[in-house]
């Protein structure tokens, strides 16, 4: 997931001139959600009727904490609002799975809206959904029981700025080339087989639940079918006539038979995309299609390359596509898409990387998704090209053009070597490690077997210092945190903070161990998936549902959030106190009490006189590289009861903007209330060599043991690779960061709006590099005046 | 069994000769504009000419010099305690450096908790140099890049120069010379013969305004020029666009000419169009800075400047620098 705030989206998010006026208009709809009052994806709540029911789970929206003061009211006011779905006879006698699935098959055959878009060639329009949990009454009061205690560890482990968590949907690669394979109708075939053999009345059970959820596949696609009948005989375009006839044709084969042709394949990929967020009552964040530059390339090669079907036809299709994923935005359209909680959902595919002997698989259809995205220039799909010491010049070119000309980061730039070298020390089997794609905004995982729950724990690293340097308490509330670790003026040697900062540490991991723990019993025991477990390879075998650790690969990860601002912190302490001795540690505790009001010589001789990690600074790094190791070897030690095992990794979403003032001041120098550092990035500011130095510090840390994948966003003026023999420059840069062992990067273009933040607050802009005649210049460091003429001036190649 | 030049000099510090010691005012790492690749660039501290437009003023002198940023103090007249010359007076307009006592110590520099004191130039070992340039390795391997030697004038300090330039070479490192060509023809020969190329600098091919716009007179840099043609060094010439001074149409027909007549091996000239962002820095020194208020080049003006570089020269030629928006009708 990815944080966009105050998104000028008009004017960031421009098409391409070279869209087709079909494309334009459909991407335009999009966007005009207030006339579009015909068509609204907005949630749709169904109910069972029953007064104990619920609609709405806060354990399922726990990592999104903005949230936390509203969850009573979205219980309340959805279930009123929910529509009653009409059940059969005997449905409460049915196992709770069974419930689960026949309440999906009625809902999507029968009440969900179906809409078919003026010109659009693929279809499947409403999705966001809040659907009942189905519990009968028993499980519903144990649920509730649940719930409340979730909500109250949940609200005080926020409201201190300790981090969060909850059992997340979405966040998997579900295994959509089986689906085109052989359609819904060959896995039912297959889950048949499977019941007859099963020695138990559960696994019998959760089977028949598979079957159902995968019959209302044919069913659902089939009222699209009748509805692009129906439109195809009003119309009187001949033309349009004979597209709505053929949406219907297909309609009725896909995604229940096999694909055969390439707008087959993609109809059939959108229904079974569009019908998890539908199940899992959630807007898509992190579902992602995978590699489909790869498992749709057959398709093409069948219809393009050696068939009929011209390119732009494929390209069109494809930008059919493109725009369905962003309808999930309707879904905050009431709620707040305007009030600063939009955020970035993450339906993520991937290009490119390599093949199963390592060779690249980039091929004719990389290259048309390259063009796609560039000319939709969409939040969603999110795109992720997996780069590697293979990928061909021509096509690393392509790319890098697309970044250095892009405002914001165009892509996520994945490095296959150090992601895999990740998963192999998870112990993901070698042969499956090339397939791997990153799932939501970089986190890597494999493909159709595999829940990692990327995102479902956070924990403020930055916290732990805090807790050390107050006895295990919250400086503001005084509330116990922690466990108690000594008064530090006490300490004699660093060795004694560090055991410290150990022991608190590993007492937060372990409070939000359990607490997960108690997050994944909630919802494996109450909440199953059964339509998403048909999908996910090793559920139906092991008779588990996909949130009960039924798929091949069951992780759990823990992101670590504000991890450079502990480091620096540690650094800081470590050398001024300890070594240096140019402070005590009374007078650090005194500053930090008062937010270093009164004390900025203290503060800043925490800023100048210690080294900061991302200078590539052998003393900063090997103290980061000594928290990640630490950190991520702690985390792998521990399992869920449903057997997933924890793993480590780095991501913030927008943490580090949410537990700033949650955080006490830092021993970095830094005040409550300013940005925790974000990802694997260092301290904004604070990384003064340059983008070379940043990425050999990363490459210290020793990232494998943090497979999830590390967020690194860098930022470049845009006119650094304007000009000649530039974009070669920064595809060098990407090859030897790959080589060094980074795991994946962002680069964001400044434009003159940052330009002009960083003129006003140039200390939280002290590492913006901008070009200036001859060498390159810290954008702070310069004249007011050149600051003016920078913004203001025509950037030819500068 | 070796015995190259490069070799000697990296076993000869091995067996325990002290490596030179060299005053540097920066290294500046993921350089791209200062030869082919990323590179690392090493500025030399001190300089014979005087250009006029200098922008790089920290360069000229040779000893290290102290610099005050108004924007980091914070008031706290550690330094001025510290300094054992009383050199330093803070006032309410700012820091006044008596600079005819100031030696620069750096007792201050230490003193200052806020980073508001740098000691611009700093005395190193070439193995000092050697390990920092080292760290980018990769990435010269990657684009083709290197180490660029500049300033200043790097043949300033030519001993630890050509010592830097060997050793880099003995590790495989590419290795650029940036210079204004203003020195001995034996020191330019050594030091140009170290290096895998040359960024050289030509303003102007008028002797009369080169001494006045420099300081200097043109004639040593012509034949050290000249040099690089005969001994077949991969060349890049460096011109800045200065208005009123090198930014006629005649001045870059003339040099156009005189690199391709009497410079075989030019593989690219580049126009720098002049900027006043040097401006905060000549403040800092206080240095005035004589082209205050002189406004940016058009990008038509480079444009077209190029274009007659291109034709006079036969090379490939590129402008960079920021340039006015040009007015649109």
């Amino acid at each position: 997931m990815e944080l966009d705030i105050a998104l000028k989206q008009d004017e960031l998010w421009g098409p391409s001139s070279k869209l087709s006026g079909r494309v334009l208009r459909l991407r335009d709809e999009y966007f005009n959600i207030e006339k579009r009052d015909y068509f609204k994806n907005e949630i749709m709540p169904f109910t069972t009727g029953a007064k104990w029911d619920t609609v709405w789970s806060p354990n399922a929206w726990g990592v999104v904490p903005d949230l936390l003061p509203f969850h009573k009211a979205f219980m309340e006011t959805l279930l009123l609002a929910a529509k009653k779905v009409e059940l059969p006879e005997g449905f409460w006698e049915k196992p709770h799975i069974v419930r689960v699935a026949i309440f999906f098959s009625e809902v999507v055959t029968k009440y969900l809206p179906v809409k078919i878009l003026d010109g659009e060639l693929i279809v499947g329009s409403y999705f966001n959904t809040a659907l009942s949990r189905l519990h009968n009454e028993k499980e519903a009061k144990r649920w509730k029981k649940l719930t409340k205690r979730w909500l109250k560890e949940m609200d005080f482990l926020n409201s201190h700025g300790m981090g969060n968590a909850g059992a997340t949907p979405g966040h998997i690669i579900p295994d959509y080339p089986r689906v085109l394979k052989i359609g819904f109708k060959g896995l039912v075939e297959y889950f048949k087989k499977l019941k007859e053999k099963a020695e138990n009345h559960q696994h019998r059970d959760f089977l028949e639940a598979l079957i159902i959820c995968c019959e209302a596949t044919r069913d659902f696609a089939e009222r699209y079918a009748v509805e692009a009948e129906r439109m195809a005989k009003e119309c009187s375009v001949e033309e349009r006539s004979q597209e709505l006839k053929e949406i219907a044709r297909i309609c009725r084969k896909v995604p229940w038979e096999p694909a055969e042709s390439f707008h087959e394949a993609v109809q059939s990929l959108w229904f079974t995309h569009m019908l998890v967020m539908v199940q899992e009552s959630y807007p898509g964040p992190g579902l992602s299609p995978g590699r489909i530059d790869q498992y749709l390339y057959p398709y093409y090669k069948k219809d393009v390359i050696e068939g009929s079907v011209s390119r732009d036809y494929a390209k069109e299709l494809l930008e059919c596509f493109w725009i369905k994923p962003n309808y999930a935005y309707d879904f905050i359209y009431r709620v707040g898409r305007n009030k600063g909680i939009t955020s970035g959902y993450g339906q993520l595919v991937t290009i490119g990387g390599i093949g199963p002997e390592g060779e690249d698989a980039s091929n004719e259809l990389t290259w048309l998704i390259l063009e796609v995205i560039e000319e939709m220039n969409l939040l969603e799909p999110k795109p992720n090209v997996r780069l590697h010491k293979n990928t061909p010049d021509d096509l690393l070119t392509r790319v890098c053009e697309m970044v250095a000309k892009a405002q914001g980061s165009p892509f996520l730039i994945n490095f296959d070597e150090q992601s895999i070298e990740g998963l192999r020390w998870q112990g993901l089997p070698e042969d499956a490690l090339w397939d791997y794609a990153p799932v939501g905004c970089l986190e890597n995982t494999l493909q159709g077997n595999d829940r990692s729950g990327t995102v479902d724990v956070n924990v403020n690293l930055a916290k732990a210092v805090e807790l050390t340097l107050f006895d295990g308490k919250d400086l503001e509330t005084g509330d116990r945190l922690g466990p108690r670790t000594g008064d530090p003026t006490n300490f004699e040697t660093w060795e004694d903070f560090k055991t410290g900062f150990e022991t608190q540490l590993k007492s937060l991991l372990m409070r939000f161990i359990e607490f997960y723990n108690f997050c994944d019993t909630l919802r494996s025991s109450l909440e199953p998936t059964p339509y998403l477990s048909s999908i996910v390879r090793g559920c139906a075998e092991s008779g588990r549902d996909v949130t009960a650790g039924g798929c091949e690969h069951n992780y759990v990860t823990v992101e670590g959030v504000a991890f450079a601002t502990a480091v620096d912190s540690l650094i800081a302490i470590k050398k001024l106190i300890f070594e240096d001795r140019v402070l005590s540690m009374a007078e650090l505790i005194s500053a930090i009490k008062d937010n270093f009001e009164g004390h900025e010589k203290i503060r800043q001789i925490l800023i100048n006189k210690a080294p900061k990690y991302g200078n590539d600074d052998d003393y900063a790094d090997e103290m980061a590289r000594y928290l990640s190791r630490l950190w991520t070897e702690e985390v792998f030690k521990h399992k869920t009861p449903t057997g997933r095992r924890y793993r480590g990794g780095y991501l913030s979403w927008n943490y580090w903007i949410a537990y700033a003032p949650l955080t006490a001041a830092t021993p970095d120098g830094r005040k409550r209330g300013r940005f925790l550092s974000n990802g694997i990035c260092p301290v904004d500011g604070t990384d003064k060599k340059g983008p070379t130095a940043i990425a050999l510090s990363i490459s210290k840390l020793g990232l494998e043991s943090a497979p999830n994948g590390d967020s690194h966003t860098i930022s470049f003026n845009p006119s650094l690779f304007r000009g000649s023999g530039r974009i070669e420059k920064l595809m060098s840069y990407l090859r030897s960061y790959c080589e060094k062992g980074g795991t994946a990067i962002q680069i964001n273009m400044i434009d003159p709006q940052t330009l002009r933040m960083a003129q006003q607050n140039p200390s939280d802009y002290q590492n913006l590099l901008v070009r200036v005649t001859g060498y390159n210049a810290y954008f702070v460091m310069l004249g007011k005046e050149i600051q003016d003429e920078i913004i203001a001036r025509e950037s030819h190649c500068l | 069994m070796k015995s190259s030049p490069e070799n000697r000099i990296a076993c000869e510090i091995l067996a325990g000769n002290a490596p030179q010691k060299g005053t540097i005012f920066n290294i500046q790492r993921f350089s791209i504009d200062d030869g082919p690749g990323i590179r690392t660039t090493v500025f030399m501290k001190g300089c014979p000419l005087r250009c006029v437009w200098c922008h790089n003023p920290e360069g000229i002198k040779r000893e290290p010099q102290l610099m005050w940023f108004d924007v980091r103090c914070i008031g706290d007249m550690e330094c001025v305690e510290a300094c054992p010359k009383s050199a330093l007076d803070l006032r309410p307009g700012g820091m006044v450096i008596d600079r005819s006592v100031c030696d620069s110590c750096g007792l201050c520099v230490v003193a200052c908790p806020s980073g508001a004191l740098e000691l611009v130039g700093k005395v190193l070992s070439t193995l000092e140099v050697l390990e920092e340039v080292k760290r980018d390795e990769v990435f010269y391997k990657n684009s083709n890049g290197g180490v660029t030697v500049s300033g200043g004038e790097p043949a300033v300090q030519p001993d630890f120069v050509l010592e830097l330039l060997l050793l880099c070479k003995d590790s495989k490192m590419h290795t650029a010379l940036d210079t204004s060509a203003y020195c001995s023809a034996d020191v330019f020969k050594t030091l140009a013969d170290a290096s895998d190329m040359v960024l050289l600098d030509l303003k102007t091919m008028d002797d009369e305004k080169h001494l006045e716009y420099t300081g200097v007179s043109l004639k040593p840099i012509l034949n050290n020029a000249r040099y690089l043609a005969d001994s077949r060094k991969r060349t890049w010439i460096r011109t800045p666009i200065i208005p009123g001074y090198t930014d006629e149409s005649e001045n870059i027909a003339d040099l156009g000419h005189f690199v391709k007549e009497e410079m075989g091996f030019v593989e690219r000239w580049d126009l720098l169009a002049f900027n006043n962002a040097c401006e905060s820095k000549y403040d800092r020194l206080d240095l005035e800075w004589k082209l205050k208020g002189v406004a940016s080049l058009d990008s038509s003006v480079m444009e077209e400047l190029v274009a007659l570089a291109r034709k006079h020269s036969g090379v490939d030629v590129h402008w960079s620098g920021p340039t006015r928006a040009r007015m649109k009708d």
